[in-house]
């Protein structure tokens, strides 16, 4: 039997490398797919809109338009979104992470009753699209005198996203082994500490998905903006966006500009969250 | 010591809670103060406005609509006027959420006709007949203003005014030895030698349907006259008139023909306005909105520019409607929102930016005004000038047909016009399902 | 052990902020719809009280059947598309050079918002200057369809696009389940002269197939409610042929005025997706019954 084994594998070298010349073949063309969009995008923005219709998309600009980045940032505020943008995605992005893992924590660690109906009741929460809800939102937010507060939309995002990022934590939480945790229970650790030093060191993997998920969601995110805010302070960068949609004139360029301008910090953020889904995994082992 | 944890992180969040909650409340109180003029020493008061013309598009209109708030700010020192704006979609959705919380601005911008109407059954727009009958009195061009009015009283002051040209490209005509058509049997000639030609005759974005029902409307009102298509939807005629059967036909045929680019059903306007930019179709039927694409815009080259002209839309043989019939209509106008607690500021404001705009928006922005523009002396490009007499001689203006029609029946109007475009029904069930729609909702 | 897992006092306050926010945020606001739905509204005037009116129009209405039937169609194929991705996130994580970088790369269309992405498909979608269709004429295909506008195409057409947009998505779930996957296991594995292939089959797929599970639901229920991208391509044309579920609701209540019917399908929505999703569960749950 061993020996089978062997010459087949022996047999394989020769395959395997012919197959992974093929797969990394692929693996490039797919790569290439997928980086095209980001150099497209920034062709697009460097193109009148004469230049965006009627011709064809591979067409290099003919004489690229720097101006179009010099007009996002003096006449589309972009600027002052950008601020706005960035710490308001920070903030609801470790609020949703910090919720999300307390109730994943105590529905798959902690013995309770209720937990596979609060479970559910959570998930339900995933189902709702925004547009059913933005009306009564808007009372509600009216009501606590949250219109036009950067709060209102913090919290939304947050509600938004929490069934999405428990259901992603829970199924890393299953598969997650509980010696640890109950090792600590033993040797009398504090409820908190558990969480705190174990459980959510042990989680980085999962916890840096769900932010990238998270921080692109909440970064890209324009309906709740638009809706309750009004004032320029407060404004992020999607909104940016419509400066340049006009009543009868859009200048695409400038949004491509826009576009562009803002998925940089997305991008640098992703690249740095993306390592750490790696790094956890090697700092959870060394700890377990 | 477990407890000691509790109580540290229980208060601390419950400590989080409150310290948001009273900022936002605090901040939230000055600001709802300051802006709604709820506060009644009233020393200070504050115009909310809502308008549609971001700096980043609309960068001539945005500069207007500021000097003229400033002016208007400083003739009135008790007053300050609280600009937000959006693009034209949001807008219209935001608009829609204030009302149902009885929040909309005190002045903000509206459409006619359809658009208007169920803000002002829902008693959400001051009427503003004191307005048209005192200081605006004959400034507006005929029948802008009426476009506004619901049971005789008018809910909205419009800003502007458009028709509907067909544009061509007249180095691609002289290419292919056509003229611009006078008559209907000419136009389809042109067509057909453009087609043989391979040449795309005519650029439509008809994803946004409203484009196709453009042309639907035109070839309506050039067989049976203007006032067909307008008695079908105020349910004093029918829209299984042969004459509006007759015109659906007419359409297919200009499909069957190819007329329209490849793929129009798919296409979206910007997209069709790009091909015809860049003069890869000859002809185009848009508003006169868009006057500014072949007059001023340095974005477009030169060379395209001084190669459009525009024809009037062509007359058919043995129809009833005349050439200087036109399609178009009002296009934005300002309301004053009924539950304002500044009423009598915001009517002031709104007086005194339609005059201002008035004379200003054709030279510095090139949108035609509703109110009445003497050309004479006005530095504008032919173009203009020669819209703006035809306008002078128009016999009659049908408004957009989704415009004035309800929502709900202006969407089975647009549904129509694409599937009768995509030849998915005929003639006649595309008359049966708006006189259907239409008859639904008497 | 069990005092310590079953405190009432931490579960309280582990669970309640998270749960007060989604109350408030999520299910205030659709019940509230759920109310508007039984009602005459056109967002604006007064309400009159229907009863079930807008859902016996409902069940009779035809364009929305034909929409629930493209958003059934979407979460067909959006469950479907998870195999590919799932294989893909295989590789990546498995030991190959350049896996790091690679799966970098192929996370980038998940950055764009969906307007970029909307725009980008619209252009190779042209029919006239598209690089779809300019691809096509150039390897000798006459008349090439004009995809947004042709009724038999366009929704899968837009299905691509939609697939495309969510590949990042599930692919960074994936890799980083197969992350956590314990080295031993497979070092074991390997030492038995397990394959790569078999050793992805047998042992790491079911490991994390929870994670997977997890992701059928994810699929499905985003799916049902899906909006984006359809309604700025094509708004749901070419006559209905890409309509969905959502965006037939947003056209009633936004763009026809038609509020309480508009809610009355949001609401319908919300009760078709907690149907699907229960049986979805049913058919998933295997005996080592993970609850989630």
């Amino acid at each position: 039997m061993a020996q089978t084994q062997n010459t087949a594998g022996k047999d394989n070298s020769i395959l395997t490398k012919v197959g992974m010349g093929v797969l990394y073949i692929c693996l490039i063309i797919v790569a290439v797919f997928q980086i095209y969009p980001l150099v497209w995008l920034f062709q697009f923005s460097l193109k009148s809109n004469a230049e965006v219709f009627g011709m064809s998309p591979f067409a290099l600009p003919q004489e690229p338009r720097w101006e179009n980045y010099v007009r996002v940032w003096t006449d589309g505020n972009i600027n002052l979104y950008f601020f706005n943008s960035v710490w308001i995605t920070v903030a609801s992005v470790l609020l949703t992470i910090l919720l999300a893992s307390f109730v994943t924590f105590a529905i798959t660690r902690m013995n309770w009753k209720l937990n596979k109906l609060v479970l559910g009741l959570f998930m339900v929460g995933l189902m709702v699209p925004i547009h059913s809800a933005i009306i009564p939102l808007f009372a509600f937010f009216l009501d606590l005198n949250l219109i036009d507060h950067p709060l209102s939309i913090i919290l939304s995002y947050t509600a938004f996203n929490l069934p999405l990022t428990i259901m992603i934590l829970l199924g890393f939480y299953y598969t997650l082994p509980r010696e640890i945790e109950e090792a600590a229970v033993v040797d009398g650790c504090s409820i908190h500490r558990i969480f705190f030093q174990i459980t959510l060191p042990m989680t980085t993997p999962v916890l840096a998905t769900t932010a990238i998920i998270n921080m692109i969601y909440n970064w890209n995110e324009f309906i709740f903006v638009n809706t309750f805010i009004s004032s320029d302070k407060f404004k992020t960068l999607t909104v940016g966006i419509q400066n340049f949609i006009g009543q009868y004139l859009t200048d695409w360029g400038a949004i491509g500009a826009t576009l562009m301008i803002s998925i940089i910090p997305i991008l640098i953020a992703f690249l740095i969250l993306s390592n750490r889904i790696v790094e956890g995994i090697a700092a959870g082992s060394v700890k377990g | 010591m477990k407890n000691a944890w509790h109580k540290v992180l229980f208060s601390f969040a419950l400590v989080l809670m409150f310290a948001l909650a009273a900022c936002g409340g605090n901040e939230e109180e000055s600001e709802e103060n300051a802006s709604s003029g709820e506060n009644e020493s009233d020393s200070a008061k504050t115009i909310e406005f809502m308008h549609l013309w971001p700096e980043g598009s609309s960068k001539q209109h945005h500069e207007i609509v500021n000097s003229i708030i400033d002016e208007f700010e400083s003739d009135h020192p008790d007053v300050t006027v609280d600009v937000e704006i959006l693009g034209n979609e949001q807008y219209k959705e935001k608009l829609k959420v204030l009302s149902t919380s009885n929040e909309l601005p005190d002045v903000g911008m509206t459409w006619a006709a359809g658009f208007l109407d169920p803000y002002v059954s829902g008693n959400m727009f001051a009427p503003l007949d004191d307005i048209l009958e005192g200081p605006l009195k004959d400034k507006f061009v005929a029948g802008t203003a009426e476009a506004y009015a619901i049971d005789d009283v008018t809910y909205g002051l419009p800003l502007e005014l458009n028709i509907t040209p067909l544009y061509y490209n007249q180095r691609i005509f002289d290419e292919n030895g056509v003229e611009a058509p006078e008559t209907f049997e000419e136009l389809k000639e042109v067509i057909q030698t453009l087609a043989d030609n391979g040449v795309t005759p005519v650029a439509l974005g008809n994803k946004d349907r409203w484009t196709g029902s453009m042309w639907y409307m035109y070839l309506a009102d050039r067989i049976g006259g203007p006032e067909v298509l307008n008695n079908a939807i105020d349910r004093t005629g029918s829209f299984e008139d042969p004459a509006l059967i007759k015109a659906a036909e007419e359409i297919q045929e200009l499909v069957d023909m190819g007329a329209f680019i490849n793929g129009f059903n798919g296409l979206g306007n910007d997209e069709a306005k790009g091909y015809f930019i860049n003069e890869q179709a000859a002809m185009y039927l848009m508003a006169t909105w868009d006057l500014p694409e072949w007059t001023t815009n340095e974005d477009n080259p030169q060379e395209f520019r001084d190669s459009v002209e525009y024809t009037k839309f062509p007359t058919v043989e043995g129809g009833e409607g005349d050439i200087n019939s036109y399609v178009g209509g009002p296009g934005v106008g300002l309301f004053v929102a009924e539950n304002s607690d500044v009423k009598e500021e915001a009517k002031e404001f709104v007086t005194f930016f339609v005059e201002k705009w008035g004379e200003r928006s054709v030279t510095d922005a090139g949108v035609i005004p509703a109110t009445v523009v003497d050309t004479e002396g006005l530095d504008l490009p032919q173009m203009y000038i020669d819209i703006l007499n035809d306008l002078n001689e128009a016999s009659n203006l049908t408004l957009y047909a989704d415009v004035q029609m309800s929502a709900g029946v202006a969407d089975v109007h647009l549904d129509s016009i694409q599937a009768l475009f995509g030849e998915a029904i005929t003639p006649e069930e595309f008359a049966k399902q708006q006189e259907d729609a239409l008859a639904a909702e008497e | 052990m069990n005092k310590v897992m079953s405190n009432k006092a931490v579960i309280a306050l582990y669970v309640l902020p998270a749960f007060i926010l989604i109350v408030a945020l999520i299910y205030g606001p659709i019940l509230i719809t759920g109310y508007y739905g039984l009602m005459d509204w056109n967002g604006i005037g007064a309400m009159t009280f229907v009863g079930l009116e807008n859902y016996t129009q409902l069940i009779q209405d035809g364009q929305f059947w034909q929409s629930a039937k493209h958003s059934f169609l979407l979460a067909f194929f959006s469950t479907l598309s998870l195999v590919p991705y799932l294989a893909i996130s295989l590789i990546l994580a498995g030991k190959i050079k350049g896996s790091d970088l690679l799966r970098k790369i192929y996370l980038i269309p998940m950055l764009l918002s969906s307007v970029a992405i909307a725009q980008l498909w619209v252009k190779i979608y042209d029919p006239n200057n598209g690089m779809l269709n300019s691809f096509l004429t150039m390897v000798g295909v006459e008349n090439p369809p004009s995809w947004l506008a042709d009724t038999n195409l366009v929704l899968y057409a837009i299905f691509v696009a939609i697939l495309w947009q969510y590949a990042g998505f599930y692919i960074i779930i994936y890799y980083a389940a197969l992350k956590g996957i314990p080295e031993s296991l497979v070092e074991a594995a390997k030492i038995d002269g397990a394959n790569p292939i078999q050793i992805a089959y047998k042992i790491k797929v079911p490991l994390i197939s929870g994670v997977i599970k997890v992701t059928v639901v994810l699929a499905i229920v985003g799916s049902l409610k899906y909006f984006d991208l359809i309604y700025v391509m094509t708004g749901g044309g070419p006559n209905g042929a890409s309509e969905v579920i959502a965006s037939y609701m947003y056209k009633k209540a936004f763009d026809t005025f038609d509020f309480g019917y508009g809610s009355a399908i949001a609401f319908f929505l919300l009760l078709i997706t907690l149907v699907v999703t229960w049986i979805t569960r049913k058919l998933t749950a295997s005996e080592d019954e993970i609850q989630y």
